[in-house]
């Protein structure tokens, strides 16, 4: 979440393998990158900005296994004890027949829980409003962003400069 | 990086490979030794190698064509190791002319339709089989020629087209589409002409080993299986290959896609094997439920092993995102996936031979004695067939046939040991009794669980399929069986590494070539900052 008044200098880039090779340039010359954002995954480009790797997939696991248990238990517990009832002359405890809904319970906890969870990481909520840097990063530009809120100005020359040298197509400054 | 690199089939590879093929032959002569008069175990290996190697050339050759079909551009650094692959079927031509040679012969009794014995025309003669009877227009010495050896010769001629195609392409100046577009035609084409007379090979070749019974499930779930067999094979190859020096430029993110595939698939093959399974375990109908009753009773560490290797191992192993990707982790699995498919086609083989080697003495047995016994081998799945139709009098035939069954098996169990003949007593009677009481309320038909309970124990008991007791060979693979595996896994690399030592090992025209030499699955395991563009080729610009 961008604090009150940032001051965002950013260059939009047309093509995906233009933004890699700047983000790249930009490590080497140990620039402070606040976001890189693109309209859609572009591979190759976690290891370039050195993202660690997500942590959210160990909770689906977790999620899952609590969905595979719930489902699991809950029809043992509803066809053993609580409604016992005898379907197509199997025994009430039929494991097989359970898997199914096993699976579809795995299912469901894992997607709803990483989906949720990813959600509140993001303080994605409804309601909540995020500001957007600009509108064609959703559409067809490849930016990255830099926090020149305390930036000399020579820095902020030095960054432009980057953006000039690595085939930016667009740079402007922008107040969040 | 040189890309014009050719594999140079070395003596000592080659060396090796021959003597791997003599342990082969060796083991197949062994497993004559104690044999059965119609020498099951020996035909079974022969026909349970053949079937799995030459699947797996035919599934290199279907899983390359969908790639191909599908645009897919990351495959074309390894391509050529599909295509050398799939001209095995070559092979598998001859290895399979062999059985329908047998067929034609009689010198083997793999499949019980074919014994002369049965009699699947007088529905008033002795041992009538109304199931084989029905079913004598697919199941007959030359449907089974055209839906084995005819089919792989439609695919052989498929194959070598396609392959010859991609190696006519490295011939062009500048790589351009001319040379793919004619392979996709062939590709294409190829893929409802493998799909489905893929299904009519395996109902003939391997259903049928159990010819009294069916599952719609069965295709899927075995080609499935030999899909895997051929995944987890380019797996092992390519490692083989790079520690050889060769396929530098395929790097972990190819190894990673490929892991995936054998990680989905084998998830994908576990639903087919549930789901076979659970269809005829719901539905409980006899003629489905003994392929699985017998296995789960008789075959438990054929049975549980198989999900153990083909499931629990790669699911587990391979689910987190560094094991795809890490050379030796992903050359352990490819192995046990590799063995436990092998393992699934011994299970699907052996224990419905050893029945059909059975019924076959049982009826010349009783044809010997002028045909006084009811008939046993048969009666059963003959009333399970005519139940379907008069469940009402279903429970007074299974009864019948089941008193039948028990005399009879008492007789032929006399070489087992006196407490199991005791006990098949007690167990007569409950399911006698369990068949009375559902006389009351016969419209309940199969779906009683009773009833279901007592037709497994006269499946289980009456000695219908004959001696249960450990055989090595048939319960658990034995010496004879590794070998033979090895003897004929080393054929198929034998004739696989000379197929790929005659043309360049990348299709040096091919026009998704550069997307191959560059992919890159944007994995980071590491998480480190990677900015010198190492192995994956990160720092490539503009096509």
């Amino acid at each position: 979440m961008a604090a009150e008044n940032t001051k965002v200098l950013y260059g939009l880039y047309n093509d995906e393998e233009d933004l890699k090779s700047a983000v790249k340039t930009a490590g080497k010359d140990h620039m402070d990158i606040m976001d890189v954002f693109t309209p859609f995954p572009v591979h190759g480009l976690d290891p370039v900005l050195g993202l660690k790797e997500s942590r959210l997939h160990y909770l689906g696991f977790v999620y899952g296994a609590i969905g595979a248990l719930f489902g699991f238990g809950a029809m043992t517990w509803i066809f053993t004890s609580d409604w016992p009832t005898i379907f197509g002359g199997k025994p009430y405890w039929s494991v097989p027949a359970f898997i199914p809904i096993t699976f579809e319970m795995t299912v469901l906890f894992s997607a709803w829980g990483m989906t949720l969870t990813f959600y509140t990481i993001c303080g994605m909520w409804p309601g909540v409003k995020n500001k957007t840097l600009d509108n064609r990063i959703t559409d067809d530009k490849f930016c990255i962003a830099f926090d020149v809120t305390n930036a000399a100005e020579n820095d902020v020359d030095n960054i432009k400069g980057f953006f000039n040298r690595t085939g930016a197509a667009e740079i402007n400054l922008k107040t969040l | 990086m040189n890309l014009n690199t050719q594999f140079v089939f070395e003596g000592k590879l080659k060396r090796n490979l021959v003597i791997g093929m003599v342990i082969g032959a060796i083991c197949l002569a062994w497993s004559l030794v104690g044999d059965d008069e119609y020498r099951t175990r020996f035909w079974t290996n022969w026909l349970h190698n053949s079937v799995f190697f030459t699947g797996i050339a035919f599934m290199a050759m279907f899983f390359l064509s969908a790639q191909i079909t599908a645009f897919a551009g990351w495959n074309s650094v390894v391509k050529r190791v599909w295509e050398a692959m799939s001209q095995f079927m070559w092979v598998g031509l001859i290895l399979m002319g062999v059985i329908v040679a047998g067929v034609w012969g009689h010198f083997h009794h793999l499949y019980h339709w074919n014994d002369p014995n049965v009699n699947i025309t007088n529905p008033d003669g002795p041992h009538f089989d109304e199931i084989l009877a029905g079913k004598k227009g697919f199941l007959n010495p030359m449907f089974f020629t055209l839906g084995t050896i005819g089919f792989l010769a439609i695919w052989y001629f498929w194959a070598y087209k396609l392959r010859q195609v991609s190696v006519a392409q490295d011939t062009q100046e500048t790589p351009s589409f001319d040379y793919h577009k004619k392979q996709r035609k062939w590709a294409a084409s190829f893929l409802p002409l493998g799909g489905f007379l893929s299904t009519v090979f395996l109902w003939q070749s391997v259903m049928s080993v159990d010819p009294h019974w069916y599952s719609t499930m069965f295709a899927w779930y075995s080609m499935v299986s030999v899909w895997l067999g051929a995944i987890s094979m380019t797996v092992m190859l390519i490692i083989f290959l790079k520690s050889k020096g060769y396929l530098e430029y395929v790097t972990r993110d190819h190894l990673h896609d490929i892991g995936k595939f054998l990680f989905g698939i084998s998830v994908f093959w576990t639903y087919l094997w549930f789901d076979q399974f659970m269809l005829i375990w719901y539905a409980n109908n006899g003629e489905e439920t003994i392929y699985f009753k017998e296995r789960m009773d008789h075959y438990p560490v054929l049975f549980w092993g198989n999900l153990l290797l083909n499931f629990v191992t790669p699911f587990l192993i391979l689910m987190r995102n560094d094991t795809k990707r890490k050379f030796g982790t992903m050359f352990f699995v490819a192995a046990i996936v590799f063995f436990g498919h092998w393992w699934d086609f011994f299970g699907m083989i052996k224990p419905g031979a050893r029945i059909a080697a059975h019924e076959a003495t049982m009826l010349v047995e009783e044809n010997k004695n002028g045909g006084t016994h009811s008939d046993t081998t048969t009666g059963i799945d003959h009333d399970a067939s005519t139940g379907h139709e008069e469940p009402a009098t279903e429970t007074a035939h299974v009864a019948e046939a089941h008193a039948d069954t028990a005399a009879h098996a008492s007789e032929i169990m006399h070489t087992e040991n006196a407490t199991e003949a005791e006990h098949s007593e007690p167990g007569h009677t409950e399911a006698a009794e369990a068949s009375t009481v559902h006389t009351d309320h016969a419209d309940a038909g199969h779906a009683d669980a009773t009833h279901g309970e007592a037709a497994h124990g006269e499946h289980g008991d009456g000695g219908h399929h004959g001696d249960k007791s450990f055989k090595m060979g048939f319960t658990v693979p034995g010496i004879q069986e590794l070998g033979v595996m090895i003897g004929f896994l080393s054929l198929f690399l034998f004739f696989f590494f000379n197929q790929l030592s005659k043309v360049s090992l990348v299709p040096l025209r091919d026009p998704y070539l550069e997307e191959s030499l560059h992919h890159d699955t944007g994995t980071n395991i590491d998480g480190e900052r990677q900015l010198d563009g190492d192995e994956s080729g990160h720092d490539h610009g503009h096509h």
